[in-house]
């Protein structure tokens, strides 16, 4: 058997050309080549060495990409005040008045409706008494007339976007600002007031 | 011929290796079948629990009010991933390595007594875990959730495995280590030393442990392990299966001997690097960070080494790739660890990983690693070496056949339905409204778009498994067909000369190493010195590597022929491949667990857990949620516009937030959405319906319930054991009694149960629902620690030779941001 041949210490030639060398000495029946590596995978591993060092001293020593911190603390800041110009916008258009038409406005009431049972209806239920099968659920009921935190839309605007005012209570409404933008809280908080109705208008 | 020499027969102990190949297959059907039954669980939330088998059978079966508890995804995917790793694989890699290495060591394994409490210890501790696991007794951390009576098992029959493996090496009668030794001896040391850091707990019980580590130490540690568990034990031992069988089966020499050994040293010493690529993003430290993703990319070229090598070896033997089935599935294989290896390089640039953590994208590249490249590696070794084992021809290879293209069809439909599943995730994830400041989509809007790659992906694993049964038959029937064989051969005895035995001297003052230790001390000069120092050192690295280049080109015989002696020399052969792969772990973990700690934090420092948040967070770790939640914001816009508290510019989660987590939770994937914020988004009325029921709260998700949760009891007499082993491992709990511990927990869980009785839902407060949702109303708890930040000193009033963190050259002093 040929596993049986003595190994004999084997010099290695160096190959010239595409020459492959085969190694003498032989394992259990294998046999090896020694082929010159190939130079484009000798050309990955070397870039991706040549690499390290560069991006490492850019980084560090070069000051060059940005540091995680300060990266995501400049986008957010710039969000914010995208997001407060938006709110501030709405604001100057939105009141008690306007709401209440909204509230009334087939259109809006349908799209505040729809956010209405995707975010609200998990606490509120989807028939607004915050009931289901008669066990109550985390949310305040909307369909009644007791109003802890004020009865006017605008008050349920700011209750949406801010969640409870009152941090001790045990059970507390998350400032849903985080989630929705300021017309989708317009539009739910005037899907909401559609199952009330406006106070009568002065004469 | 020497004189000395002489002639003598062996006999190979194939028993051991016809063991090991009949326990891989049939955990490998085991390991698989539960693969599928997780995934099955993820399209369909019914499968838990089983409880729908008695709507479809119309109430004919009965099954528990509850749902059966252990099995629940949290649970069974542990099992899974245990299973498969390290019953198939594992007993698939001892089969071949005992087969191997008693050729290519020209000698019987070293002890008939050893490889048999080798083989009987393995299967016990397999058995062991598939009992604990669903009973969910585990330490919460992926691929190590093995309690810690099973763990001092598996390192003690690690060590029998290692005694018998060198010992054989020590008597053997070829001179020379063939290269799929190199990889065997690797796997050895280097799988023994991570298992045993990652795993050094404190016990409180039988069945339970706190890790040593906490927080981003355990993070670190817990990826340092993971990431080279799929090195060391779904990589370098299947390269040296392959080394051996693939040339045997082409009857072709191997394409490169030198290849061999730059691979081989370089993969070793690099990929024990690339672990923080797992955390990246994260708050682990950056310069971590940057090791990780720059050694991955680093290990590009190694990795590739070794397809190139598996597949130019078939150069002029490319014809049996159609009448072969062994060769197809090696080839196969190979091309799926080149696609693999090439991905995982891609998936650890930080900018993709942004995309690509967290989803689905990841498990389709574990998958096309695992299913392809291990599992079609096994099946090639398992055509090739059974008819060996039994002396008979393989009985039929129209199946074989069949296996192959439908296994192959099951893997494409895998991988590819979950890279489309995770970079649509991702993407939807990261997408912004149109006025780009809030996320476009609910999370559960994203879950519902990816169900039906969810569900191919099933069909996809079910193909591979039907492929598998098959094979399962196929090699049933040859084994029936034949009889064990006894393998016996002559070989020649000789004295080695003592010119062949290498001096320690000879091994260390060599040029080879000579120009590797100082330049890799430059290299941790350039790392760890403040600006200016570091330049000098990248100069003088520089200066050594190029230095060493020159001696190379005019004296590359003296380094061949060194090398050449080394491979006659296992003990130092073996001292130079354990220090290649301790390096790497000891330049990233000593730093981080003396930097890292709470009284050099600034900043944000968790809250300490009262006793009853720390029983429900070790229900949460026993039910598994990590596998599916993860706690860690990342430094990423959309992670913190959707997890962070609104207005918080910098709400991301911060390193001193979880430092007292034993063990980390910061998760790997995520199912569900991050929890690092929840405790101050719901509250407990919430968590309750949504435990019970979780579509009540969130239609459309596709969580278990936890109904169980509700009749069992909470565990408060252990409390004051985990309280006194947490304080033995630096928690600074407060010394409290062991009435005092329960008393606060009963307190604590009788307010909980009493807002729930006042919102109309009674639940007694003795239930482990209680102190789960206490746990979650605690999540993302800090303090504001250490006062301001101290003034950062100019660079260059720093002493040029004092090492720090990198991070600290672009901080100076504050290394916490």
């Amino acid at each position: 058997m040929s596993d049986s041949t003595r190994s004999t210490p084997t010099p290695v030639p160096r190959p010239t050309g595409d020459e492959p060398v085969l190694r003498t000495h032989v394992f259990d029946g294998i046999q090896e080549f020694d082929q010159r590596l190939p130079n484009w995978w000798l050309m990955t591993f070397y870039f991706a060495i040549v690499w390290f060092v560069l991006y490492w001293t850019l980084y560090y020593q070069g000051g060059f990409f940005s540091d995680d911190h300060d990266r995501v603390t400049t986008e957010l800041k710039a969000i914010q005040d995208v997001k407060n110009k938006e709110l501030e916008k709405m604001l100057a258009t939105l009141d008690n008045k306007v709401l209440w038409t909204w509230s009334q406005d087939p259109v809006v009431k349908n799209e505040g409706q729809a956010i209405y049972t995707r975010i609200c209806s998990a606490c509120h239920a989807a028939d607004l008494s915050a009931k289901l099968g008669g066990a109550p659920l985390p949310g305040l009921p909307l369909n009644d007339q007791e109003w802890k935190y004020g009865n006017q839309p605008m008050d349920v605007f700011r209750m949406v976007s801010k969640g409870s005012p009152d941090k001790t209570q045990a059970i507390q409404m998350p400032p849903w600002e985080a989630v929705l933008s300021p017309s989708e809280i317009a539009k739910v908080s005037a899907y909401v007031m559609s199952h009330h109705s406006p106070p009568a208008a002065p004469n | 011929m020497n004189s000395t020499a002489h002639k003598t027969t062996i006999e190979f102990d194939d028993r051991t290796v016809r063991h090991f190949v009949i326990a891989s297959i049939i955990w490998g059907f085991v390991g698989m079948l539960v693969g599928l039954i997780a995934a099955t669980q993820l399209s369909f939330w019914q499968t838990n629990g089983l409880k729908f088998i008695e709507t479809i059978t119309l109430g004919a079966v009965k099954i528990p009010a509850d749902g059966i508890s252990f099995l629940s995804f949290g649970r069974l995917r542990p099992l899974h991933t245990n299973a498969v790793i390290f019953a198939f694989v594992g007993n698939m890699i001892f089969a071949g390595v005992y087969y191997s290495t008693q050729r290519l060591c020209k000698c019987r394994t070293a002890s008939d007594l050893l490889s048999k409490i080798h083989f009987w210890g393995w299967q016990l501790i397999i058995v062991a875990a598939a009992i604990t696991l669903p009973l969910g007794f585990t330490r919460g951390k992926e691929y190590a959730e093995l309690i810690w009576p099973i763990n001092i098992a598996v390192a003690l029959i690690w060590v029998v495995f290692g005694w018998n493996f060198f010992w054989t090496l020590k008597r053997r009668n070829e001179p020379s280590l063939y290269v799929a030794l190199w990889f065997y001896i690797a796997t050895i040391i280097t799988v023994a030393m991570l298992y045993i850091v990652n795993h050094l707990s404190i016990p409180t019980s039988l069945l339970h442990s706190y890790p040593i580590f906490g927080g981003v130490q355990d993070g670190l540690v817990q990826w340092w392990y993971g990431h080279n568990a799929v090195a060391f034990f779904l990589t370098t031992p299947i390269l040296g299966i392959m080394y051996y069988f693939l040339p045997k089966a082409a009857g072709r020499p191997v394409y490169s001997y030198r290849l061999s050994i730059i691979h081989f040293w370089s993969l070793v010493f690099i990929y024990i690097w690339a672990g923080p690529h797992h955390l990246l993003n994260t708050s682990l430290p950056r310069w971590l960070q940057m090791l990780g993703m720059l050694f991955s990319l680093m290990l590009w070229a190694p990795s590739w080494g070794g397809m190139l090598n598996g597949l130019l070896t078939l150069r002029g033997a490319w014809d049996k790739l159609r009448t072969d089935p062994v060769i197809k599935f090696y080839v196969a294989a190979i091309t799926f660890y080149g696609m693999s290896t090439f991905e995982g390089p891609l998936l650890s640039i930080r900018a993709v990983n942004a995309l690509s953590h967290y989803t689905d994208w990841t498990i389709a590249h574990v998958h096309a690693g695992t299913l392809g490249w291990n599992g079609f590696m096994a099946a090639g070794m398992f055509y090739w070496l059974i008819p060996r084992l039994w002396g008979t021809k393989l009985h039929s290879m129209a199946m074989a056949n069949m296996h192959f293209w439908i296994g192959l069809t099951g893997i494409l439909l895998y991988v590819a339905s979950l890279w489309a599943a995770g970079i649509t995730q991702g993407l939807m994830l990261g997408t912004l409204n149109s006025s780009g400041t809030l996320p476009k989509y609910e999370f559960v809007e994203t879950l519902e778009r990816i169900k039906p790659l969810m569900l191919a992906r099933v069909f996809g694993g079910a193909l591979y498994l039907v492929g598998y049964i098959i094979m399962m038959v196929n090699l049933v029937r040859t084994i029936r067909s034949g009889k064990p064989t006894v393998e016996t051969r002559e070989v020649y005895i000789e004295a080695k000369p003592a010119s062949s035995t290498m001096t320690w001297g000879e091994v260390f003052r060599s040029e080879p190493l000579i120009y590797f230790t100082l330049g890799f001390i430059l290299c941790l000069m350039w790392f760890f010195l403040p600006n200016y120092a570091n330049f000098g050192a990248l100069i003088g690295g520089a200066v050594v590597i190029l230095k060493g280049v020159q001696t190379f080109k005019t004296g590359h015989h003296r380094w061949s022929a060194w090398h050449e002696k080394l491979l006659e020399n296992a003990l130092p052969f073996s001292v130079l491949a354990f220090i290649a792969v301790a390096l790497g772990g000891l330049i990233q973990i000593i730093p981080t667990t003396m930097a890292n700690r709470a009284d050099s934090i600034h900043g944000r420092l968790q809250t300490l857990y009262t006793p009853l948040e720390l029983v429900g967070r070790d229900l949460y770790v026993s039910e598994g949620c990590y596998n599916c939640h993860s706690q860690q914001i990342r430094m990423l816009v959309p992670d913190v516009l959707r997890y962070g508290r609104p207005g918080v510019a910098d709400d991301y989660s911060h390193l001193g937030e979880s430092l007292y987590d034993h063990p980390y939770q910061w998760g790997s994937k995520r199912t569900g959405p991050d929890l690092a914020r929840e405790g101050e988004k719901r509250d407990a009325l919430w968590h309750v319906l949504h435990m019970m029921d979780p579509r009540a709260t969130s239609p459309g998700s596709n969580m278990p319930a936890y109904p169980w949760l509700f009749d069992q009891k909470t565990d408060i007499d252990s409390l004051p054991r985990r309280i006194a082993a947490q304080r033995s491992i630096g928690v600074p709990w407060p010394a409290l009694s062991a009435d005092e511990i329960k008393d606060q927990a009963r307190a604590q869980a009788i307010g909980i149960s009493k807002v729930l009785h006042d919102q109309g839902r009674t639940v007694e407060p003795d239930r482990e629902i209680i102190a789960i949702i206490a746990y979650l109303k605690k999540l993302g708890t800090y303090e504001q620690a250490g006062g301001p930040v101290p003034e950062p000193l100019p660079a260059i009033d720093r002493p040029l030779l004092r090492p720090s963190l990198p991070d600290a050259n672009r901080h100076p002093l504050s290394v916490n941001p």
